[in-house]
């Protein structure tokens, strides 16, 4: 029996942008691994698999009595009665309908301790339908969400508009969440490893491929959500940061959807991964950083009422 | 291990046998008149020892019940010789030694909780628990719950019948004819459930590494705290003054005595550094309790003398020990492991059931 973690994919997206198709795409295309899938509904998915659960969305909130903190109850007992046959699948793609908030998802997997142990969230996926976006994101601030907590996100339907359209689109995606990694896509046609099995969760790779890293200064519009990222190049003392992060997320949490970052402790060689949902954060070590690659600790804060110039000092503070 | 030589024979090789399985073991039971134990699989399986055979394992009979994970078995109040299961296939299943196999129950929800009486059958699935007459044919009422049922157990003399569920647990009359619910609320999210054998309390299990108890008189709230790991398994001993838990690297006891367990400290017994208790069964006649590990030791402890009696020794990662269960009598003891490992072991020879 493997001791590894098994990845999680969290699927998302507003109705009607594309996830279904995206799912019968990676469970029909040939790579080779085996997919569990749990779903709301069986409906269009027409892909014969044994794999496939069908699952509530019973929210609890957690005992802390912080609204934010929400978890998933059905996915706690349908991912842990998965968990026990893991042998039998290489990952997990969870799908959320059109309207879910994706954080209740995302939490579950830093709060369950049988979780914790045996899965590990691999990536919060965002479909987009570039035909529509921008008049959503301005009726539903459940969309807004969605794309605030994506790592990935597959823009799709881009056939169906021009350049002029699609870049006014991923300027209003980059305004909440300025460091997603985007593909474009028809027919949510996306080459898989771009998708999955992203390691741990995309910021690693997003901020690879993201050479604006540091220059974005984007404001959001859409409830305020916006996106703030820190970089320093000297080693962080890591009881410093703990004490800085700890009282953020404390009360500042509900409104941090997602913060994430790669951390260079001071006398440690292996990088430090560090991702939060609201107020539930998580890490672990990930081994030592790449031949060339620059020893930067970067962090990113997506949400609401982020005072940049307070969280910059914060971090800084930080170093040994 | 360095001391293998030193410890004492484990009781499994001198007075049982174990057969090791491809599935994890899920679910476990003894049938009514003591003669056999039912072993539940993640794949569907289900696995007849009868204690004429328990030195024979290659004997145990297998029989595919169900096309998903066995949630749940109980022994069934009406043929002696059968068992009821629940699956994730969405049945509730009767099937007899012999391999005869009922469908009870057909449905579009996980079967995932299961209790009996000697009058009536409860199952839940999603959010609702069924409650039936004993043969298991007629529904006598469908309660429904706020959200899904997480536990169902019965107080002794069948009367009261409750079920854990998202902040708290419920207490429903099973022959009143008006569904009226009794509401025990804590907030937060209750994963199973344990009652005092006189009635006296109600224990449930958290997501959280706590236990939540009411006592039943006033609704008077406990808490159960302190636990390393999530609490999995909660049994009471026979006679109350206990409640065995997993969650620690030791068997903890509660007392259920002399004003506690409000105020009072666990005892905690059988400590094995590091390694966690994941499974307890109280002994049906005697003041003890089996504590599984999650590396496959399993120990029976007296609770008066405090005497451990190695039942088996673990030496795996993956191989938790699921399900403990004994005879109704206690004559017998059968165990299964999340690596597939079943045993059967006579503990008492003039008591067979």
């Amino acid at each position: 029996m493997s001791s590894e973690k098994v990845p999680v994919t969290v699927l998302t997206g507003f109705l009607g942008a594309g996830k279904t198709t995206l799912l019968n795409h990676i469970l029909s295309a040939q790579h080779g691994r085996k997919f569990a899938v749990l779903i709301n509904e069986f409906g269009e998915l027409g892909v014969d698999n044994d794999l496939v659960v069908d699952a509530d969305e019973e929210v609890f909130e957690t005992n802390n009595g912080c609204i934010c903190c929400t978890v998933r109850g059905d996915l706690i007992r349908i991912l842990g009665s998965l968990l026990r046959r893991r042998q039998k699948f290489d990952g997990i793609i969870v799908e959320t309908t059109g309207l879910a908030d994706p954080a209740p998802v995302a939490q579950t997997f830093f709060l369950d301790e049988n979780l914790r142990e045996k899965a590990r969230l691999d990536a919060v996926i965002t479909v987009v339908d570039a035909v529509n976006v921008l008049t959503t994101l301005d009726e539903s601030p459940e969309s807004v969400r969605q794309i605030a907590f994506a790592d990935v996100i597959i823009l799709n339907k881009t056939d169906l508009v021009d350049e002029t359209h699609l870049e006014a689109v991923t300027s209003r995606i980059r305004q909440i969440n300025a460091h997603v990694t985007i593909h474009r896509a028809s027919r949510s046609a996306v080459a898989l490893d771009e998708v999955l099995d992203r390691g741990g969760f995309d910021l690693n790779r997003a901020l690879e491929t993201m050479p604006n890293f540091l220059t974005d200064d984007s404001h959001g519009h859409e409830e305020g959500v916006t996106s703030m990222s820190f970089a320093t190049q000297a080693p962080l003392d890591e009881q410093k940061f703990n004490a800085w992060i700890g009282p953020i997320l404390q009360v500042q949490g509900p409104d941090i959807l997602r913060a994430k970052g790669i951390l260079y402790f001071e006398g440690k060689e292996e990088r430090f991964a560090f991702q939060a949902v609201h107020m539930l954060a998580d890490g672990d070590y990930i081994g030592p950083c790449k031949p060339g690659e620059k020893r930067e600790s970067r962090i990113v804060f997506i949400g609401r009422n982020l005072n940049r110039p307070q969280l910059r000092r914060g971090f800084e503070a930080c170093q040994s | 291990m360095a001391d293998t030589q030193q410890r004492p024979q484990p009781l499994i090789t001198s007075h049982g046998a174990e057969r090791a399985f491809e599935s994890p073991i899920t679910a476990l039971t003894a049938t009514a008149d003591g003669l056999a134990f039912a072993v539940g699989t993640l794949d569907g399986d289900m696995i007849f020892a009868p204690l004429a055979a328990s030195r024979t394992p290659e004997s145990w009979h297998v029989v595919h019940v169900h096309e998903a994970a066995i949630t749940c078995l109980s022994h069934d109040p009406v043929q002696r010789d059968a068992v009821l299961s629940g699956s994730e296939d969405c049945c509730l299943t009767r099937t007899r030694t012999s391999g005869d196999m009922t469908a009870l129950y057909k449905g579009r929800r996980w079967v995932e909780n299961l209790a009996v009486t000697s009058t009536h059958i409860a199952f839940s699935y999603g959010k609702s628990m069924e409650l039936r007459d004993a043969t298991g044919e007629k529904t006598l009422k469908a309660l429904d719950h706020p959200s899904s049922v997480t536990g169902i157990v019965f107080d002794a003399k069948g009367k009261r019948v409750f079920t854990a569920h998202y902040n708290g647990a419920s207490a429903w009359f099973v022959n009143s004819d008006a569904n009226n619910v009794r509401s025990l609320f804590w907030k937060g999210s209750h994963t199973g459930i344990a009652i005092h054998p006189k009635g006296d309390a109600i224990v449930t299990t958290m997501q959280e590494n706590d236990l939540h108890g009411w006592r039943l008189s006033d609704g008077h709230n406990m808490r159960m705290s302190g636990y390393p790991k999530k609490v999995t398994s909660l049994d009471f001993s026979r006679n109350g003054r206990w409640l065995a838990t997993s969650g620690a690297d030791a068997l903890v006891l509660w007392p259920f005595f002399g004003g506690g367990p409000m105020g009072k400290a666990p005892r905690e017994l059988a400590r094995l550094n590091g390694i966690f208790c994941t499974s307890v069964k109280s002994h049906p006649c005697h003041d003890a309790i089996a504590a599984g590990f999650e590396d496959g030791t399993i120990l029976l402890i007296d609770l008066s003398s405090e005497q451990i009696l190695p039942i088996r020794y673990g030496n795996s990662q993956n191989d938790a020990v699921t399900q403990i269960t004994f005879t109704p009598k206690g004559g017998a003891m059968a165990f299964g492991t999340e690596g597939g490992s079943v045993g059967v072991l006579i503990l008492n020879h003039q008591i067979v059931t």
